[in-house]
């Protein structure tokens, strides 16, 4: 049986997938993401999924975000004037920079 | 853990469910989570009918995708609320809709015309904007997760919300005219929005103790006014005689506070305030309405059959 590992890296982030341990049950599971993938690599958590748990849509599947225009949606649209909220200006950078990256995909 | 384990160790995304913890924080964290959750859908339906009542094609379609935004941040922040273990989201949802379920004073009002979406969209926004980024930094791990995707999302409701407010403000002397009426309207409770100052606020010195909270009622009030009156005045606004409002040699603000009717705020906290309670009321008839959908669902989710489309 196979199980996907997730590892976090420190206390507070996203546990991240990083690859998967064969294993007869959920208990061993544990012990081997520990070993393979807990080792080295700093490591705050791990959980273990059964592989046939996992249940997947991708880009095949589906048109991720549609197949229209839907700049309507996004910070870098509207033109505003003035400093805006540190905050704000967050959002809108991190907006760009996705909307950036699905482009180049 | 103990309680003195978590004032120790609070700190930023510090507890999450794989921790023990003890009723009291898990009590508090629901309470706040769960009205944090419960303003994102009251916001939403408060919002809802400008969907249609949109002037153009592209502010319905702006509108549309923020209201889709708000309800999704509201399942987001269930499902935080939820892993503290003390309410499920059926008992959460159902206090909402029976009236019990407490949440943001600004959605105890009702909004009418076209002038007031950006008092919402971008000055509640705006104000909700400035409390969510210091939240990325609370203790229970899953809300500051769910605030990470909230803060990205939200940057285009105020950008959005903000363009209204330009538009109708470099629109007709008319549009302009009323624009202003309704930022006197919803000025006072836009600045109620963060509470009382924290010595009158009931929860606030457990919840900065054990790290839920991040700043202070006042200094997140205070950052909203430095940041938002000269945006207001910027955009041709006049901020109304009351409450005054104090400039500080630093060019920063500060309210007085005895101005605001602090009566009617605990009414609409209590839910108590009659057009607050048309709100909830409201969203439970919408919410009975399509009950059909919700075991339309359930009954073709278990018979599996349909390919798979995502929602764009
Ligand atoms: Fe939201
Ligand atoms: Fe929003």
């Amino acid at each position: 049986m196979i199980w996907e590992v997730f590892r976090q890296e420190r206390p507070g982030e996203y546990h991240a997938h990083c690859g998967n341990v064969h294993a007869p049950d959920r208990e061993l599971a544990r012990q081997f993401a520990a070993i393979q993938h807990g080792r080295r690599k700093p490591t705050n958590s791990l959980w273990v999924v059964p592989r046939d748990e996992i249940g997947e849509i991708d880009a095949e599947d589906v048109a991720f975000g549609g197949t229209t225009d839907k700049s309507y949606r996004w910070a870098t649209t509207y033109s505003t004037a003035g400093a805006d909220a540190s905050e704000v200006a967050e959002s809108e950078d991190d907006q760009a920079d996705a909307e950036q990256r699905r482009g180049e995909s | 853990m103990n309680l003195e384990t978590v004032r120790a160790r609070a700190g930023p995304r510090a507890f999450s469910p794989a921790d023990d913890l003890p009723e009291e924080y898990r009590e508090a964290a629901t309470r706040m989570i769960e009205f944090h959750a419960n303003s994102e859908i009251m916001g939403a339906y408060l919002e809802r009918p400008f969907i249609r009542q949109a002037p153009s094609i592209d502010r319905k379609l702006a509108y549309s995708a923020k209201v889709q935004d708000e309800i999704g941040h509201g399942q987001l922040l269930y499902r935080a609320a939820e892993s503290l273990g003390v309410k499920s989201r059926e008992e959460m949802l159902e206090d909402l809709a029976n009236g019990d379920g407490k949440f943001l004073n600004c959605f105890h009002y009702p909004m009418e015309s076209w002038v007031e979406t950006p008092m919402i969209a971008f000055f509640v926004d705006g104000a909700a904007m400035r409390r969510q980024a210091t939240l990325r930094r609370t203790s229970w791990e899953p809300y500051a997760h769910a605030m990470d995707k909230v803060c990205f999302e939200e940057g285009f409701h105020v950008k959005h919300g903000e363009d209204i407010l330009r538009e109708l403000m470099t629109g007709s002397r008319k549009e302009r005219r009323l624009t202003q009426e309704a930022f006197e309207t919803w000025w006072p409770r836009i600045i109620q929005f963060f509470g009382p100052t924290d010595d009158r606020s009931t929860h606030h010195d457990f919840a900065v103790s054990v790290g839920l909270k991040q700043r202070s009622n006042d200094e997140l009030r205070n950052a909203f006014l430095d940041q938002y009156i000269p945006k207001a005045r910027n955009y041709g606004l006049e901020i109304p005689d009351e409450p005054r409002i104090r400039e500080r040699e630093d060019g920063t603000y500060e309210v007085e506070e005895g101005d605001l009717d602090w009566d009617e705020f605990f009414t609409v906290a209590k839910n108590e305030y009659e057009p607050g309670r048309e709100q909830i009321r409201g969203r439970r008839t919408a919410q009975e309405a399509v009950q059909w959908v919700r075991e339309a669902i359930e009954r073709d989710g278990a018979a599996g059959s349909h390919a798979p489309r995502a929602a764009d």
